[in-house]
């Protein structure tokens, strides 16, 4: 198993890898702390009109104790609160110069065990007896089961880090993964009552996370700067339209075209890549933005008659196997989308360890000595190109059949640059990075934004200021991708959770001359 | 740091690597010795010598194939559409090569003296229409400049020289805040930053201003036909354009040359090292080259909103990859290849509109680009340089 | 055959002739030094050879075959490594990796096998490692084996440069100032090392100011200034030589050269 040796020699920089394991931790009890609290106030915060319905214990407060359940809701604040502010409190005690010990640790296991106990028996509680009045109704329309779900979830994640704090500092990748797989699997079934919900989980964070999975290959392991990354979602949607689409009569099913998608992308990468590639870092992020914004124009304006012009190409087909019906539910797109994407990660993380991946790290720290060595520089960039495309190919193709229809504007550098933000705000080059800000930035842009118009109208109706409705807000979208590169390159340029040597590579600086610029080509 | 154990037994013997260990391990690999034919590199090896004469040979006369199409293309819309149109056409071409040039001359400003694609210039641009459009209904300037033309000079008098500062502040301060820390860093990090700021200030526009078109009435400052020839009518508006372009360029060239703050530039461009150990303040120099490279994109954009009328919070972007382009043509860092190659783009704009049609421009400077980085990246008239290995 | 043979080689920088009409051959087996006044136009020589650098004007031949006009990766193909004198190595690799990058092009682990770890993959990257954890080995470098590079001792990083040029299987080694910056016994250690690789039979090309290691090591001595070549012969002809004298005056190493 030289694997396992490897990641022995890689370990050796104690405290880089200490902070590491330290930021998942955090990232993660914080997490745990937040599903908690959300699961506490989601009911009231969404339900705002159905009045108390929900799992809530400030109804308990509201109301006097009537049953078990009621009592058993006090106990399980106290878990709540204890789990909500843990988080909070162990900086501030660190900073003051303290530490909790290992019986902090166990006191807030039991509190995670605890609560997640109790949650089971409350629920039990709720649906079968249906004690009243603390807890609605379980109908449509509410988000009383997502509470659950959200409450149950932060629990058991407050139960893994707490409970076993040294294995996810030691091995945080493999912590990070346990930790997020269930969510990601589970998502369609916690949320079924909210479909506009999962419509945000297949059409925009599991797209996303494709892509930039697959720009983290071109950016993060090469190190090269990709620009017009959304030209190749462009090339997968389009092709995946026009096979499956009454435009052009053809209806190939979905499996197909995404390999389809992947391979017409992949090969335009190497197409563009293969004259460009030579140039000097910062002269290919603007050639590839030039492509990026060619490939957009040729679709609007209908090159030989196939891409239907500033339309696009509508009536996409959804796929539908057996029971398997795309078109009534995202779930079942989201669960493809998510099958993929462990697909692609486990054959990228494969790769960026392998010959491929060790040649891509050579080119990135210097490329005059990788040539010196025996790499061949174009071919090996050529290849990150080809594969980051392929796999944007890949995402193009499922996004098709979402939306059922694909437009020139749909892959605008708007687009380009959220995935960009994306990387830089998880961590470049780090895949466990890259899963966590695609899941952070769709849920700002494009979950809080756009519900942000609709919430503040509310709130507005509510306290009385009309200043508060009619603000768009996704109108700061822009600023939002605007400050996450700023303030991440200038304050954490490794990102949230930055790949192994990266962090320190990008703060000690200093940048070897590309094989072009010494040549003197470009 | 760890003593190493050595890796568990390997199978031996796999691809003849020799796995011995002790006395007889060799250091040079017995292959090593081996006569090799590492020649032939497959179908595409053979390819190499003939694709690499051929892009030696694009190379080479890149600059007398694009001279030669943009005149081909000015002298067919002749043909087509008759001399008139085209006269028409050389005088839009350059109305807009001036504002290319403009902006055109603060990206190779920055780019010559710290090697950062400043991507939010273009948006600077933007946000000094804004300035502009905002001192002119600060101060009333709209009926001031359209009442006489005393008026009108007063009113440029004092639009210009604020907006321009206005713009100037925000360029360096841009610097200070956003690049000035990442200046050692590799050269993905300020890049990466470059853009953010971009997408910042579009996005602060964007909820300012609003997504739509916005009239700045100053169209309607400067108005009337200067003279016409051959049915081509020419307005003052045109002449005040290329002419305030023009002037402002040469005071510019000037000022790079006279100055000494201008000769200091020059030396950081050259060596940022040197000029340091020369006792030049870099962080000033660094500060001013965006002050009046902002200034200069300030300017363009009066000029724009004058001509024009109209701004958005969007036009930047692509106005800036434009412009890029034009300093790029002309050779990046080059001052005066940035004013000449503003005009040559504005010239490949407009007439690969009317040959192609208007919705293909844009693509088009967008392949422009492409061609140039691809096969002359030094510029049409710049010389190869190499950098130390 | 000569191995390596430069014939008339100049390169140009702008006004500057670097490397002006330079001759030589290099046989197979022997160690040629390279030596000049700094500035004397010996890396951009090295750079010539190894592809970094388009050569101006003149032609190198490796074993009869031009090899001027190749791109890098193919002139370590045909078996020539180098190491830099400002030392290149990829400072966030750790030195196995280093080394393993070396190599690369023999490898023959395509994508798809690494993607899917086949087990041809596996098994080619366990001999590799196993290969440079040997190379490390004997260049007394496996304490360090799991550290990056740039977190080596200065002296030891130029070792960890030969391990990694080695790796690439060269039948010819240029050496660009490999003692440079490195303690007396560093040196010494340096010489066995270079003795070794002649035992076994590779060629090497040696640039190196310390003029008691290149009297000491190499069969033939070049010696070059402003670009030209103004002498060659055995170490014992270039120390008389009255050129070379004249060169090195007042650098300090004329007396070396002389004790040496
Ligand atoms: N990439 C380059 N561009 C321009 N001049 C160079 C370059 N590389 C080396 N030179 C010049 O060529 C001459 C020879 O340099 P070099 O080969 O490094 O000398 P040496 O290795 O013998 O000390 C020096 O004058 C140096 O300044
Ligand atoms: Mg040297």
């Amino acid at each position: 198993m030289p694997d396992r040796f490897r990641s022995l020699f890689r370990a050796d920089t104690g405290q880089g890898q200490r902070t590491r394991g330290n930021t998942v931790f955090w990232i993660l009890s914080s997490t745990a702390a937040a599903l908690v609290l959300m699961g506490w106030l989601l009911p009231w915060f969404v339900d705002a009109y159905s009045a108390g319905a929900g799992f809530s214990p400030q109804d308990a407060l509201i109301s006097p104790p009537t049953g078990v359940g009621t009592i058993l809701i006090y106990v399980l604040a106290v878990t709540m609160v204890i789990l909500v502010a843990s988080p909070l409190v162990e900086p501030l005690a660190r900073l003051r110069g303290t530490t909790f010990g290992r019986r902090a640790d166990r006191i807030r296991l039991i509190a995670a065990l605890v609560g997640f106990a109790l949650t089971v028996v409350i629920w039990f509680l709720v649906s079968v007896i249906q004690e009243e009045p603390l807890f609605g109704s379980f109908g449509p329309g509410t988000y009383t089961d997502s509470a659950v779900w959200l409450t149950m979830y932060g629990y058991a994640l407050a139960a893994l880090v707490y409970g076993a704090r040294p294995w996810v500092v030691g091995r945080q990748t493999l912590a990070f993964g346990i930790a997020v797989l269930p969510f990601g699997i589970f998502l369609p079934l916690m949320f079924h009552q909210a479909p506009d919900f999962l419509d945000w989980a297949a059409g925009s964070l599991a797209i996303y996370m494709l892509l930039a999975l697959g720009l983290n290959v071109v950016v993060g392991f090469a190190g090269l700067l990709d620009l017009g990354y959304a030209a190749f979602f462009a090339i997968g949607a389009y092709a995946c339209a026009s096979f499956a689409s009454p435009t052009h009569n053809i209806h190939w099913p979905l499996w197909i075209l995404i390999f389809l998608g992947a391979a017409i992308a992949s090969l335009f990468g190497a197409v563009l890549g293969a004259p460009t590639l030579r140039l000097r870092g910062d002269y290919l992020a603007i050639v590839t933005l030039g492509f990026g914004e060619i490939i957009p124009d040729l679709a609007t304006n209908n090159v030989f008659n196939l891409t239907g012009g500033p339309n696009g190409i509508s009536g996409i087909d959804q796929p539908k196997f057996w029971f398997l019906n795309f078109s009534t539910s995202p779930r079942w797109y989201y669960w493809s989308l998510l099958l993929v994407s462990l697909v692609v990660i486990v054959l990228l993380r494969n790769i960026e360890r392998s010959r491929v991946g060790r040649a891509w790290v050579a080119l990135r720290e210097d490329e005059v000595a990788a040539a010196s060595t025996g790499i061949n520089t174009t071919t090996t960039k050529l290849l990150a190109f080809a594969i980051g495309a392929s796999v944007s190919g890949l995402a193009g193709a499922f996004y098709g059949s979402i939306v059922s229809i694909v437009s020139p504007d749909d892959f605008s550098f708007s687009v380009s640059i959220a995935v960009l933000s994306i990387i830089v705000l998880g961590g470049i080059g780090n895949i466990a990075g890259v899963i966590l800000g695609s899941f952070i930035l769709t849920f700002v842009i494009f979950w809080v934004l756009p519900n942000m118009n609709e919430w503040s109208t509310t709130l507005s109706q509510t306290v009385h200021v009309p200043g508060l409705a009619g603000i768009d807000f996704s109108s700061y979208t822009y600023i939002i991708y605007g400050l996450a590169l700023i303030l991440m390159m200038l304050l954490r340029p490794g990102g949230l959770l930055p790949s192994r040597a990266r962090q320190i590579e990008l703060e000690s600086g200093g940048e070897s001359e590309s094989l072009a610029a010494v040549q003197g080509v470009a | 740091m760890s003593e190493y154990k050595g890796p568990p037994a390997a199978d031996p013997g796999a691809l003849g690597v020799g796995t011995s260990r002790g006395g007889s391990a060799m250091l040079v690999a017995q292959s090593g010795l081996a006569p090799r034919h590492g020649r032939a590199g497959g179908i595409l090896g053979g390819l190499g010598p003939l694709v690499r004469l051929l892009q030696g040979w694009i190379s080479t006369y890149f600059s007398l194939l694009l001279l030669g199409m943009m005149a081909l293309a000015i002298g067919l819309t002749g043909v087509q559409h008759g001399v008139t149109l085209m006269g028409e056409q050389i005088k839009n071409a350059l109305v807009l090569g001036a504002i290319y040039a403009l902006v055109a001359i603060g990206y190779t400003m920055v780019y010559g003296i710290i090697e950062l694609i400043n991507f939010a210039h273009g948006d600077v641009f933007t946000a000094s229409g804004f300035y502009a459009f905002g001192f002119a209904s600060l101060f009333h300037l709209d009926s001031l400049a359209t009442g006489s033309f005393g008026g009108l000079i007063l009113a440029l008098v004092i639009v210009f020289p604020l907006s321009m500062i206005a713009a100037g502040v925000t360029g360096a301060l841009i610097e200070f805040v956003a690049y000035r820390r990442l200046r050692d860093a590799p050269r993905l990090a300020p890049l990466i930053t470059a853009i953010g700021v971009s997408f910042l200030i579009e996005g602060i526009m964007l909820v300012v201003e609003g997504p739509d078109n916005v009239t700045t009435h100053m169209a309607s400052w400067i108005n009337g036909e200067a003279f016409s020839i051959a049915g081509v009518s020419v307005g003052y508006t045109d002449l005040f354009v290329i002419g305030m372009a023009l002037v402002l360029m040469f005071a510019l060239g000037a000022f790079v040359r006279r100055t000494r703050l201008g000769k200091a530039m020059r030396s950081t461009a050259q060596d940022r090292t040197a000029a340091l150990l020369c006792g030049i303040n870099i962080n000033r120099t660094i500060s001013a080259t965006f002050f009046i490279g902002s200034a200069l994109a300030a300017a363009a954009a009066i000029i724009y909103s004058i001509n024009y009328g109209v701004l958005k919070w969007n036009i930047g972007f692509h106005l800036g990859i434009i412009a890029f382009t034009a300093a790029v043509l002309g050779g990046i860092g080059n001052i005066v290849g940035a004013g000449v190659g503003g005009f040559l783009i504005g010239i490949i704009y407009v007439f690969g509109g009317s040959l192609f049609g208007g919705e293909w421009s844009e693509a088009l400077i967008f392949a422009v680009l492409v061609l140039i980085l691809t096969f002359r990246p030094v510029g049409l008239f710049g010389v190869e340089v190499t950098t130390r290995a | 055959m000569a191995l390596l043979e430069l014939a008339h080689v100049s390169k140009r920088f702008g006004g500057l002739l670097a490397v002006s009409d330079v001759s030589f051959n290099l046989d197979r087996g022997e160690i040629l030094s390279m030596i000049g006044p700094n500035g004397a136009g010996k890396t951009t020589a090295f750079n010539c050879v190894t592809g970094l650098f388009p050569i101006t004007s003149g032609s190198i031949t490796l074993d009869g075959e031009p090899i001027s006009g190749l791109p890098p990766h193919r002139i370590t193909k045909l078996g020539i490594a180098r190491t830099f004198q400002n030392i290149r190595l990829f400072a966030f690799m750790t030195a196995v990796d280093n080394v393993m990058v070396g190599a690369h092009w023999w490898m023959k682990e395509r994508v798809w096998d690494g993607a899917f770890r086949t087990g041809r993959a596996r098994r080619e990257e366990r001999s590799v490692e196993q290969r440079a954890l040997e190379l490390l080995d004997l260049l007394g470098l496996s304490r360090y084996a799991g550290s990056y590079a740039r977190e080596m001792p200065y002296g030891l990083q130029r070792r960890l440069e030969i391990a990694r040029a080695l790796a690439t299987q060269p039948r010819l080694l240029l050496l660009d100032e490999p003692a440079a910056g490195l303690n007396t016994q560093e040196k010494k250690e340096l010489m066995q090392l270079i003795a070794r690789l002649r035992d076994e039979g590779l060629t090497i090309l040696l640039i190196e100011h310390d003029m008691r290691l290149v009297m000491e090591v190499s069969h033939r001595i070049v010696v070059l200034d402003h670009g030209e070549k103004i002498a060659e012969g055995s170490p014992a002809d270039v120390r008389t030589n009255p050129r070379v004298i004249e060169a090195y005056l007042g650098t300090g190493a004329s007396n070396e050269m002389q004790s040496a």
